[in-house]
This record gives C-alpha cells, sequence and structure tokens, in this order.
C-alpha cells in the first residue's frame, strides 16, 4: 500500500511536470509589417495589434486585423482595404497556423539565438496556402521572441490590383516581430 | 532693339509659365500621393458612446450587425473598468478595458507618447477609431478623454 502511494506520487509530479512543460506563450502586441519595393517607390506599413501564440512544442498562431495596418500615407491605406487589393471589408483578417518543426533544437532554459524553420498556413483573403519561411527565436532572461522575414506572391492570394507589377511589386516581404509576454 | 526686349518678355513669360505648370503639377502629385497623415480630431468628431461590456457583447453575439453599428472609420467612446496597461512593440501606450469575458477585452493602442498612469479596476473613457473584431474589440488612435 505504502509503495503504490509512494509510486502515484512519483507518476503525478511526472505528469503535472510534462504538462508544465506545455507552456504557451502569448502576446497581443506582435508586430507585423511589409514592404513593397519598386523601380518607383517602396510602399510600407505596420500593423502593432498582431495577436500571436507560440508553444514549447512548436504550434505558433498569428491573427490580424487587415484594417490594423497603418500607412503614412491615407490614400495608401484606403487603397489597400479597398476591394480591389485587400478587400477588407468582405475579408477582416489574415491568419497563420503552423508549427516549427525543429522546435527541439531550441532551449527555452539558455539565452541565446536560435535559426528555426516555420511552416503552415497561411490565410489572406479568404485564400489559404502552404507558406514556409526561416526564422530566428531569441530567448533572452527567460523572454521568448520570434522574429521571421518572408516574401510572398500576391498572385497566390487573388489580390490582382492594377498597380502590381508596375508600382507595386508582384512580391511583398513579411517580417514578422513577436516579443511573447 | 525693342523687337529683342519684347522676344526676350515673351521667352521669359514662357519659362515662367512652364515653371509655374511644373510647380503645379508636382504640387498636386505631392499632395495627394506623399501626404503625410493628417490626425483626425478624435475628441471632437461624433461619436457612438458605449461601455465596453457592451460593445464585447455585441461583437460577440453578431459580428456582421456590430460592425454596422460600429463601422471601421468612426470614432467611438468607450467606458469601462481598466484591465491592464502595457506598449506595444513600436513604443505606443496601449490600454486594455473589461467586459464580461476575462478571454474579451476592448484593446486600445493609444495615441500618445506618454505611457498611461492608470491603476488596473479604475474607470475610464477613451475615445478612439474602431479596428475590428479578433479576441479582443480593437481600437487605434485612442486618446483618453475621462479618468
Amino acid at each position: 500500500m505504502k509503495k503504490k502511494v509512494i509510486l502515484f506520487g512519483f507518476l503525478s509530479i511526472i505528469v503535472s511536470n510534462s504538462l508544465l512543460a506545455q507552456k504557451l506563450y502569448t502576446t497581443k502586441v506582435a508586430q507585423i509589417k511589409f514592404l513593397s519595393s519598386s523601380a518607383t517607390e517602396d510602399i510600407d506599413a505596420v500593423n502593432n495589434q498582431v495577436d500571436s501564440k507560440m508553444t514549447e512544442k512548436g504550434q505558433v498562431f498569428f491573427n490580424l486585423l487587415i484594417k490594423g495596418f497603418v500607412f503614412d500615407n491615407e490614400l495608401m491605406q484606403k487603397h489597400f482595404n479597398g476591394e480591389e487589393y485587400l478587400n477588407s471589408d468582405k475579408y477582416p483578417k489574415a491568419e497563420f497556423k503552423g508549427v516549427i518543426p525543429n522546435i527541439a533544437t531550441v532551449n527555452f532554459l539558455k539565452d541565446g539565438a536560435y535559426p528555426i524553420m516555420a511552416s503552415g498556413n497561411l490565410t489572406i483573403r479568404g485564400i489559404t496556402k502552404k507558406e514556409s519561411a526561416a526564422g530566428l527565436i531569441i530567448i533572452e532572461k527567460g523572454k521568448v521572441h520570434a522574429k521571421s522575414t518572408f516574401k510572398i506572391k500576391l498572385k497566390d492570394y487573388g489580390i490582382t490590383g492594377k498597380d502590381i507589377g508596375t508600382v507595386i511589386s508582384n512580391n511583398i516581404q513579411i517580417t514578422v516581430d513577436a516579443k511573447y509576454d | 532693339m525693342q523687337d529683342k526686349f519684347k522676344k526676350m518678355n515673351k521667352k521669359n513669360l514662357i519659362i515662367a509659365l512652364l515653371l509655374a505648370v511644373v510647380l503645379g503639377v508636382s504640387g498636386v502629385w505631392y499632395f495627394i500621393f506623399y501626404r503625410p497623415r493628417l490626425p483626425r480630431d478624435i475628441t471632437n468628431e461624433d461619436a457612438v458612446s458605449v461601455t465596453s461590456k457592451q460593445i464585447v457583447k455585441e461583437f460577440q453575439t453578431n459580428e456582421a450587425e456590430a460592425y454596422k453599428k460600429y463601422p471601421t472609420s468612426k470614432v467611438v467612446e468607450i467606458t469601462g473598468e481598466i484591465a491592464e496597461c502595457g506598449k506595444d512593440q513600436s513604443g505606443h501606450p496601449t490600454v486594455s478595458i473589461k467586459s464580461d469575458d476575462p478571454f474579451s477585452n476592448v484593446f486600445i493602442t493609444l495615441r500618445q507618447s506618454k505611457q498611461l498612469e492608470a491603476k488596473v479596476g479604475t474607470k475610464i473613457t477613451v475615445r478612439g477609431i474602431v479596428t475590428g473584431f479578433l479576441s479582443d474589440v480593437l481600437i487605434n488612435e485612442g486618446v483618453v478623454t475621462k479618468q
């Protein structure tokens, strides 16, 4: 009987430890920027209200409102949200749900910058496509910071406004920067 | 002599006219494409006043209807209890205002550069422009009107 109690005690310690290990990192103020670079001009905007979650097992999630992208130029922001481009009245959100297959290389307990790959489903303008991107997970004093820069094709997401290919580049550079709580 | 003078005058006039046209066109071009964002007068614009509890409930119950009532380009005035103060990654101060659901607040990015000094649980009124509904109701360009 005593043995059983001890065994149960050990087991519960192991179980609770593994539950604790499944830690969830969250932030509501991750930052996503995009940049369109063409011969005529650079167009960029920033969204500071991005919702993001990440687990130590390497599941990642980003969720944002298209209208949260702020441009220096008001007219550009209007065009960006218009029907020809992001059509944000009809498709208000963009989302990325994916995994970091090499998450095991990240030591969450030790400070450092760990190169990672993330792949998953990116949904923009109601269209979902597989994307993958290289990035970094930076651990500093127990805080987790994820960074990545990658390119997407506007065509893939049904964005075909008339200025694309001239003033607006076909490929847009996305920069993700998430400092988790 | 007088003829020559006339000719030169005409030439000058043409140059002046051309210059005026070029300046005019580039001015309009600049105004349309490169004009910096003019800050909106959020404090004095017409706004729908609502409590944080009410607006979150409305977005949770019927998102489409809520977007009609609180359009994304219009100013809203939110009143409620502070859940949390913070700042975003660009350094803008932020404030979360409580609803009845602990997982869904009104999240406001403020226009001011100074960190908000307010205690959790105290009442606050903030005006701002609705960005939309994620897990929180998101608001941008917030201006604190009562605290």
